[in-house]
């Protein structure tokens, strides 16, 4: 299961994640992020607070959101991982390619 | 639409020749392994994580090697790993490599030959015959490892599985691979299961030269 919670802050899309983001899943946030993207807006964040598990369809999804992003002249941001899923990001090397922050906050800031 | 078993094979030959690029037995056997897995996963058949690979969907993709992994995949009673999986997958290598190769020559992209050496021992040569699918995936990966752009995840998977083989070398020289390793060794963390693939090979290499090391004393 996977909830997906969407706000606007200036320019600043928030896409909040809940629960797990795997192949079931993925492609349900794959589309969210398309019409974001499609509509003009290309500075995305995700805050994960909420998201409890990342597999790898749910990475690649992170990086073709990113991809799409930046295509568009914008960035994908990520904040607020939890413990097991800043692991699997931070062992993927996904925070060399996607600028993650620790909370929503400092990842708002760092885009202002 | 090739798979990434098709486009690494077409990556592991030398194009005059037709023959294959120096490429120990064991690796190739596990890059084809991760090349088959990934084929899945990007089908949406399987999905990864560090602990287990699952099966989402048991429905064919149209590729017979494939297709009989992925079915006996789905019908193992045990959870494994994504490196169990490329361990066991490996020992079919030789099949997944004709089936592929066999795929090619149909496409009109290599033509097969068989040669007499010695007068008694034959070899099977694919020389290229349409070099544009292979100039396609080499563009691929200059223009993702030459650049900062985010890399689409096809292309993460191909570099993973091309620098597990060493193949990279025929793409571009020593000069540029020493420029480039730190964007190599940034993309190829990235899929999970081109790490676990490396790690195989990895350790199969500490093998053989623990073995060596042994012999010599």
């Amino acid at each position: 299961m996977m909830n997906i919670g969407e706000e606007k802050l200036d320019s600043v899309v928030i896409v909040a994640i809940e629960g797990r983001v795997d192949g079931t899943t993925a492609p349900e946030l794959e589309n969210r992020i398309s019409e974001i993207v499609n509509r003009g807006d290309a500075h995305v964040l995700f805050d994960c607070a909420g998201m409890t598990y990342v597999s790898s369809a749910g990475l690649r999804i992170f990086l073709t959101s990113a991809r799409k992003c930046q295509q568009n002249g914008g960035k994908l941001m990520i904040c607020a991982l939890q413990p097991d899923c800043k692991s699997v990001i931070e062992t993927s090397g996904f925070h060399t390619v996607i600028d993650c922050h620790d909370t929503r906050e400092a990842a708002l800031a760092a885009a202002s | 639409m090739l798979t990434f078993v098709d486009e690494i094979l077409l990556l592991m030959l030398d194009d005059e020749k037709g023959s294959f690029l120096p490429i120990r037995e064991s690796t190739m056997g596990y890059v084809l392994a991760g090349a088959v897995l990934m084929d899945l996963a990007f089908a949406n058949r399987i999905d990864t994580d560090p602990n287990q690979l699952m099966v989402l969907d048991k429905t064919p993709i149209g590729h017979s090697p494939h297709d009989r992994i992925l079915e006996n995949i789905a019908a193992s009673d045990e959870t494994r790993d994504a490196k169990a999986w490329i361990e066991t997958i490996s020992r079919e290598a030789p099949e997944i490599r004709e089936q592929s190769l066999s795929g090619l020559v149909d496409n009109g992209i290599l033509e097969s030959q068989e040669e007499k050496f010695l007068w008694v021992f034959r070899a099977r040569r694919y020389p290229t015959i349409d070099g544009r699918a292979e100039r396609e995936v080499k563009l691929r990966i200059t223009g993702v490892l030459l650049s900062d752009e985010t890399p689409d995840p096809k292309d993460v998977a191909l570099i993973c599985l091309a620098d597990a083989c060493n193949i990279l070398r025929d793409v571009f020289s020593d000069r540029e691979i020493s420029r480039i390793r730190p964007r190599i060794d940034q993309i190829r963390k990235l899929d999970l299961i081109g790490r676990e693939v490396s790690g195989a090979i990895q350790e199969i290499e500490q093998a053989i030269m623990a073995a060596m090391t042994h012999a010599h004393h």
